[in-house]
């Protein structure tokens, strides 16, 4: 093995234990007691739905958060991590769901940020011939083809997220936490990183990951931890589990169980069409309808290009081929303010970035859509319009808050997508497309939202659904579309909208003729 | 009303009895003391313009260019060519309002960032400024227009300034286009989170151009005010307007960086300023110190705002930070949606 | 073991990238030059050309503080109201109690280093936003200038001044001693940037400060010192200034707005506003091509009214350029 740095006992079984760790954030329990060891040589899985509690123990087991109570440890002698850096000094070091920017720096920087090597007696200057033999050589060991003196910015994601590992190297962690890393990754980078991740492993590496994609965590994983709201309800070792226990613990309920609506509420009436739709390089060829009433989801890896398709439908992205259809009137790349106006919503994915605006009220959030409709003669909002649209969202969509006039960042994450919703639907559209309508949503309030969402197709709106959580597609949808690297590779229909198949039919086309 | 605007109201009565008591000649009788305020109200005009555009998160810096340019064009049109000295300031408006729109081209169309865009204006503003106003600026203007700037309405025993007369109202549809209407929400939606706003159904571009157009009109009217003030139109005029205004719009609570803020606010900064100023100078004190003091109450009172905010403790934290490399950088941060 | 080349999904940028700002203001400057000389001889005669680069060096020195302010993410609109403070506080000093150059060079260093560091310490301690602070600061130093100048103004200097400001090293080396001047401080700037550890945590607070704070760099303390620097430099200008035209006025650096003239400078450098990176040499170079093209508009018989414009214009192209690029290279 290369010796990178200062060398620290590398060679040590390096056994990162936590026991019995609460996390309270002010009222909220988030972790309420785990017992977790992470073993040299082996990958631990992380699993569990949002708001289970798997990003915070991280964050604790790096020294970023401090636990409530219970105690961390390491290779048997309690630990305390006061800081991150007292947890890099330990040799944990944590990869990021979201690789930090900084992009005008290059790669070789940007692996030594705050620890730059520095040289010369009297004058301190860095040494630059370090930093590259040092960055070169350990991205030679990771296998990684990656210019060392390219600026950050020019780099996709995947690659941002292999040179935080060799920086976690760099720096001679043998404790590398990695919190879900493979959200924004393509299927191809998965497997590069997965053949980093074993590698390191069998290096001796001690590794744990996030990831709620059973498929992912069936492959990589050497032990499994399920966490389900704050507690960890199984664990068990390659060999033991498979995909139906997985979900089971993860859901809490078995597979046979998972809920389908009995009801379909899409009539004959066809409010959207698109044909042969392209945004290269993103997706192609992607043609579907949508009738009133009905509820279609849109599955696939992050990555695949569903998104994408949103925001060509909605005007924001530009399409390069095709044509969109609503209610029969070609809309084909108008801008998102038209097909509002015309009846097409979009609730974004990232709701802090474009759903709303959190510094604004509740109030003001929810009259966003509708500015119109509270307006007054000479053109002045009507404040008493305004509490009253407010008060009925809030009452409708039982939204948690303590008034109108409170910001919306003080919500949790399930009221402000409520309030997003009721935006939305308040202007009573013809078609709605939520993407990844329950993300950074507390379990709780996930059922109210599809309940939400079943009530919009009841009176007749047509409901395009995005959705990476398999779960959600099987409870809600009567059809499901599978989106593999841009293209459409399955259609499941009624009955044949399973777990396992809506699953397989991520993974491309071949997997979807095995799972049915 | 929010507490920054009451804080600032307190002030403006303490500033305004303090001065009515101590320094004679500040508040003789109420016509004086309205007089007053024809020396101040012309950034008054410019900030209340200004504001929207803060309010999307941008700014001008081609404000005082601006009124220098409409002036001149205005007192030029009536000098060399005749025009009646009413038409060519409906025409200097206009133009204010152009050369605004030109900002927003640029800033909406080349993608330049405000900040850029408009001191890259401001220097071409000025160079035409110079250009029209030749080698004998113009001066003497009809004693009609010239009231406008210098001017009183009697009203009984009361002389109304014609400019607090027009600054007045101009004050309170300001105050109700952002507090009040929908173009008010949009611009502050945009000064939040632009994406936000667009995937709201916001036409961020012309929510822009409005408030760079409006910024420039009023400008160019603040220009207009000046020149029937002086009776002389000059090529510089403008420059002191900008970093006044400015002053104004942030000590009115405006967040430099957009969305937070309101009008009422603004307005009341104005006031408050323009008055200490006129008082300052009264009690015999130069230009300059008057100058230092509005930046230094400029300062002091974002100091002040930020040391009182939600975070408490937050200037122990920060000077503790200053003294120790933070290598404690442990932050709790809470969330309500952790995963 | 298999090599995992990962194919970017954005436009590689090379490293040479970087040097192309330069090299296009080097040929764009020399291009105008030629041209002009072509149209008047005595444009590129030995004279004009030492006007030119003489012309250049006090806006260049003000111009290196405000690249690595704009570098960080930062901007300084006080470094007007420093330099002509520097250039009156040394300027009366000399003129009526016949202040020697030896002592007023770290008198105007103290000078810019204190107000820099009450800009920096209200920036990054009490978290106001650096245009309002510096926009305070701004009215604050210029009242100081005012006042401590009492009405009286400078109007002549001693011939060691002189020289310092016009003069030739040793009265034999063909390089303006200004100019020397320059090029030590810009080396030193570049060095201070590009090598060492405070060089560094600018440029990483500029690219993302709770990155950097995250990463144990000391962003508060890196923001004062910069700060500091920034008035630093504007201050030593303040007395090249003085020693270069003679004299110095309440109006000097403020009448000229040269804090604008700065930070339009080092966008021409290539210098980007958001921060990050920071273009030292494009700053200098900016500020020379700057000095080519107002020279030039003299020779031409341009009105001088349209000095100003042009320069906005110019501000225009060359953040045009730059966003050309970068839109590129943006997912």
């Amino acid at each position: 093995m290369i010796q990178l740095s200062v060398p620290r006992d590398v060679t040590a079984q390096a056994v990162l234990g936590a026991r019995g760790i609460v996390k309270q954030f002010g009222p909220v329990d988030v972790l309420r007691g785990i017992d977790l060891e992470l073993r040299p040589g082996r990958i631990l899985t992380l699993m569990g739905e949002n708001g289970a509690g798997k990003s915070t123990m991280f964050r604790i087991l790096a020294g970023q958060l401090q636990p409530t109570a219970g105690e961390l440890t390491l290779n048997g002698e309690p630990l305390r991590l006061s800081s991150p850096h007292a947890a890099h000094a330990h040799g944990i070091h944590l990869v990021p769901q979201e690789p930090m920017l900084l992009p005008e720096l290059t790669v070789a920087e940007t692996m030594f940020l705050g620890r730059l090597p520095m040289t010369g007696a009297i004058f301190r200057h860095v040494d630059w011939k370090d930093v590259r033999r040092r960055a070169q050589a350990v991205l030679h060991m990771l296998d990684l083809d990656i210019d060392i003196d390219r600026c950050a910015k020019t780099l996709s994601i995947a690659q941002l997220q292999l040179v935080e590992c060799a920086k976690a190297l760099l720096h001679d962690c043998r404790i590398i936490l990695f919190d879900e890393p493979t959200s924004p990754l393509t299927s191809h980078e998965v497997d590069n990183l997965f053949t980093i991740m074993r590698r390191l492993a069998a290096d001796g590496c001690t590794l744990s990951f996030i990831s709620h994609r059973t498929e992912e965590v069936l492959e990589i994983s050497d032990d499994v931890a399920v966490l389900r709201d704050g507690r960890l309800v199984d664990s068990a070792e390659r060999g033991s589990f498979d995909r139906a226990r997985l979900l089971s613990t993860m859901v809490g309920r078995t597979l046979r169980d998972l809920p389908r609506r009995e009801t379909s509420y899409a009539t004959g009436q066809t409010v959207l069409e698109v044909e042969e739709l392209a945004s290269e390089p993103s997706f192609r060829r992607i043609g579907f309808q949508l009738r009133r009433g009905e509820i279609l989801g849109l599955a696939g890896l992050v990555g695949a290009g569903r998104t994408e398709i949103a925001e060509t439908i909605f005007g924001v992205r530009r399409p390069t081929a095709g044509r969109v259809r609503l209610a029969g009137e070609v809309v084909t790349g108008k801008p998102c303010h038209d097909l509002i106006r015309k009846g097409l919503v979009y609730v974004p994915e990232d709701r802090a970035r474009h759903g709303a605006v959190l510094a604004m009220t509740i109030a003001q959030n929810v009259t966003s859509g509708l500015l119109e409709r509270v307006r007054q003669s000479a053109g002045l909002l009507s404040g008493a319009d305004e509490t009253r649209l407010g008060a009925t969202a809030v009452r409708d969509f039982r939204v948690r808050c303590a008034g109108l006039d409170q910001p919306l960042r003080e919500l949790s994450g399930g009221n402000q997508q409520k309030v997003v919703f009721s935006k939305w639907i308040a202007t009573g559209p013809k078609v709605a497309i939520l993407d990844e309508p329950t993300r950074g949503v507390d379990v709780g309030s996930k059922e109210e939202i599809y309940e939400l969402i079943e009530a919009m197709a009841r009176d007749g709106m047509a409901v395009l659904v995005i959705s990476s959580e398999t779960e959600e597609l099987v409870r809600l949808c009567d059809r499901v579309l599978s989106l593999y690297e841009g293209e459409l590779v399955a259609e499941l229909t009624g009955e044949g909208i399973t777990a396992a198949a809506v699953s397989a039919s991520y993974l491309g086309r071949a997997n979807v003729e095995d799972a049915t | 009303m929010s507490a920054w605007e009451r804080s600032l109201v307190i002030l403006l009565v303490i500033v305004t009895t303090g001065f009515g008591l101590g320094v004679p000649g500040f508040f003789d009788d109420i016509s004086g003391f309205l007089s007053m305020t024809s020396n101040f109200l012309p950034f008054g005009i410019v900030a209340l313009g200004l504001s929207l555009v803060i309010f999307t998160g941008g700014i001008d810096l081609s404000v005082g260019a601006t009124a220098s340019l409409a002036a001149v064009m205005a007192a030029q049109l009536w000098a060399t060519m005749g025009l009646n000295i009413w038409v060519a300031s409906l025409i200097g408006l206009a133009a204010g309002g152009v050369l605004g729109g030109i900002n927003a081209a640029v800033i909406v169309f080349l993608r330049v960032e405000p900040l850029i865009a408009t001191l890259a204006t401001s220097f071409i503003y000025t160079s035409a400024a110079v250009a029209v106003a030749g080698d004998a600026p113009p001066s003497g203007f009809p004693d009609a227009f010239n009231t406008l700037g210098s001017g009183a309405l009697s009203l009984g025993r009361f002389q109304f300034p014609y400019q607090l007369l027009l600054f007045l109202p101009l004050a309170m549809l300001f105050w109700l286009l952002v507090g009040r209407s929908a173009f008010g929400r949009k611009l502050v939606t945009v000064g939040y989170n632009s994406e936000a706003a667009r995937y709201s159904g916001i036409r961020v571009p012309r929510v822009l151009a409005a408030a760079y157009v409006i910024s420039g009109m009023m400008a160019a009217l603040a220009g207009l005010v000046l020149s029937a003030y002086y009776s002389a139109a000059r090529a510089d005029m403008g420059d002191v307007l900008l970093l006044t205004t400015i002053a104004m719009v942030v000590l009115g609570g405006v967040s430099i960086f957009g969305g937070e803020g309101s009008m009422g606010g603004v307005i009341v900064a104005v006031l408050l300023l323009g008055l200490l100023r006129q008082g300052m100078l009264i009690a015999g004190f130069s230009d300059m110190v008057t100058s230092m003091l509005t930046g230094a109450i400029l300062i002091g009172s974002i100091a002040a705002r930020n040391l009182f905010s939600t975070r408490a403790g937050g200037f122990g934290r920060r000077l503790l930070a200053f003294v120790r490399r933070p290598a404690v950088a442990g932050t709790d941060i809470t969330r309500h949606d952790a995963s | 073991m298999s090599a995992i080349a990962m194919p970017s999904r954005r436009p590689v940028v090379a490293p040479r990238f970087a040097m192309t700002r330069e090299l296009m203001l080097v040929a764009v400057t020399l291009g105008l030059t030629v041209m002009v000389g072509l149209l008047n001889h005595d444009f590129v005669g030995a004279q004009n050309l030492r006007f030119m680069l003489l012309n250049s060096v006090v806006l260049s020195l003000v111009a290196l503080g405000q690249t690595l302010v704009i570098a960080m993410r930062g901007i300084d609109l006080s470094v007007a109201p420093i330099l002509g403070l520097a250039a009156m506080v040394c300027g009366l000093l000399a003129q009526t109690h016949g202040l020697s150059l030896a002592v007023a060079l770290p008198l105007a260093l103290s000078i810019g280093l204190v107000l820099g560091t009450i800009n920096g310490l209200l920036v990054a301690t009490l978290d106001i936003p650096p245009i309002v602070v510096t926009l305070g600061t701004y009215s604050l130093y210029s009242g100081l200038t005012f006042l401590y100048s009492d009405g009286t103004q400078v109007d002549a200097v001693p011939s060691t001044f002189a020289a310092f400001g016009n003069g030739h090293l040793f009265g034999v080396v063909p390089v303006p001693t200004p100019v020397l001047v320059l090029l030590v401080v810009l080396a030193l700037c570049w060095y201070v940037l590009r090598h060492t550890a405070f060089g560094r945590a600018v440029l990483a607070v500029g690219n993302n400060a709770s990155a950097a704070y995250a990463a144990g760099l000391p962003v508060t303390w890196v923001r004062i010192r910069v700060y500091a620097l920034s008035g630093t430099l504007a201050a030593f200008a303040g007395l090249m200034f003085l020693c270069y035209t003679g004299s110095a006025t309440v109006t000097a650096g403020t009448g000229d707005h040269i804090e604008l003239q700065s930070i339009a400078v080092s966008l021409i450098g290539g210098t980007a506003i958001a921060g990050g990176r920071g273009n030292l040499i494009g700053t200098v170079l900016g500020s020379l091509f700057l000095s080519v093209v107002l020279t030039a508009l003299v020779f031409l018989h341009v009105p001088p009214i349209w000095y100003s414009a042009g320069e906005g214009l110019m501000i225009l192209a060359a953040v045009q350029a730059g966003i050309g690029r970068r839109r590129g290279s943006r997912a």
